[in-house]
């Protein structure tokens, strides 16, 4: 099987997923998931780099809900606190995915500092309570499959890109306040009266 | 003396509550100490250990469809000026900040004096609409209007404290 990189994996999130609230953080996860697939369900948080992962937190616990981050490695370092902010809760549902490639890929390539760092073990050390490598595109589709239905504890998917990409497609367009609304009804209508 | 500025804090936390704020979130200051001690009391509050995260936790608890409340002290603003300027007026997501104000009268150290100085006039800048908490205000008038911003016409606001609002001294 070929290797992931950021559009197999962002597709394969999106198949393995139906109405759970999905967080994409900036940069390339954002426009790569608007134009795979462009569902109310799906935050694009366009600016706010690192904190992501803190918008999902905040949305899982409100909702009680199994609540979807996909994270880069650049951004997740850029705000670590919100590794230590959702390994708190134990009963956290979030699945924060990390599509790690060693790049700043959207603000052309730079390497991530990360060469000391161990993301899995990071996010083991702040409390996730499951922590999975993955390194193929169906493996990805099968554990967020099975997390978006069952998961009920911090879990970290650290997800690890090899391929190479496609071309990247367009920025994310139109109003944030409105997308924010639509994102907002989504979540909301979703939930048990 | 102790009693009334005490009561301030409890006063301003009932008045958020009953008029529907939550959940509340925060990062430690030592000015707002009494109020993060009467939320706690009263609803629960989650301290989170950087403002900006606790920005972050609020605007996906405003998407799900609550009215938020970050406590943090005016330094800690500093370190949410982008999630603030790229995510809450954006996105126009509805919450109250409570920040309180290091670096003005009676608090003259010297390395909060310029967030002191610049507070108010940054949140003027990023088109946040602010009211200001003192001894002699009223809890009620200024819970009434964040109520007003933030639930009824669905924008942020933040509320400044004074150092002495809630008995803080030098």
């Amino acid at each position: 099987m070929a290797a992931v990189n950021k559009s197999s994996a962002i597709r394969a999130v999106i198949e393995a997923t139906s109405e759970e609230p999905i967080v994409f953080t900036t940069g390339y996860a954002c426009r790569i998931a608007q134009d795979v697939l462009d569902r109310p369900n799906h935050f694009y948080m366009t600016g706010s780099m690192g904190l992501a992962s803190s918008i999902a937190i905040g949305i899982a616990e409100q909702t009680g809900r199994p609540t979807v981050v996909v994270d880069g490695d650049g951004s997740l370092l850029m705000n670590p606190a919100g590794l230590v902010t959702a390994g708190a809760l134990a009963s956290l549902p979030l699945v924060h995915i990390l599509l790690d490639d060693g790049h700043y890929t959207s603000t052309g390539g730079q390497h991530v500092p990360s060469w000391g760092t161990d993301f899995a073990l990071l996010a083991r050390s702040c409390g996730y309570a499951r922590v999975k490598r993955i390194e193929r595109a169906g493996d990805l589709t099968a554990t967020v499959r099975t997390m978006a239905a069952t998961c009920a504890a911090p879990t970290f998917l650290h997800c690890v890109l090899t391929g190479e990409d496609q071309p990247v497609p367009p920025r994310v367009d139109g109003d944030l306040a409105a997308h924010a609304a639509r994102f907002g009804a989504a979540v909301r209508e979703s939930l048990p009266c | 003396m102790q009693a009334p500025v005490t009561g301030l804090a409890d006063e301003l936390s009932e008045r958020l509550v009953h008029s529907g704020f939550g959940p509340f979130y925060g990062t430690p200051c030592g000015i707002l100490a009494p109020l993060f001690t009467a939320i706690d009391h009263r609803t629960g509050l989650r301290p989170v250990v950087r403002e900006d995260n606790a920005v972050g936790l609020a605007a996906g608890a405003a998407l799900a469809g609550r009215a938020p409340v970050v406590l943090m002290q005016n330094s800690g603003l500093g370190q949410s000026v982008n999630v603030l300027a790229s995510l809450i007026v954006p996105y126009d997501l509805a919450i109250l900040l409570i920040v309180s104000l290091r670096g003005i009268q009676p608090d003259r150290t010297q390395e909060n004096v310029v967030m002191g100085r610049i507070t108010e006039p940054l949140l003027g800048g990023l088109g946040i609409e602010t009211a200001t908490l003192d001894t002699a205000d009223d809890a009620a008038a200024r819970a009434a209007w964040a109520h007003e911003v933030v639930v009824r016409q669905s924008r942020p606001a933040a509320l400044l404290v004074t150092p002495a609002a809630f008995g803080w001294r030098p």
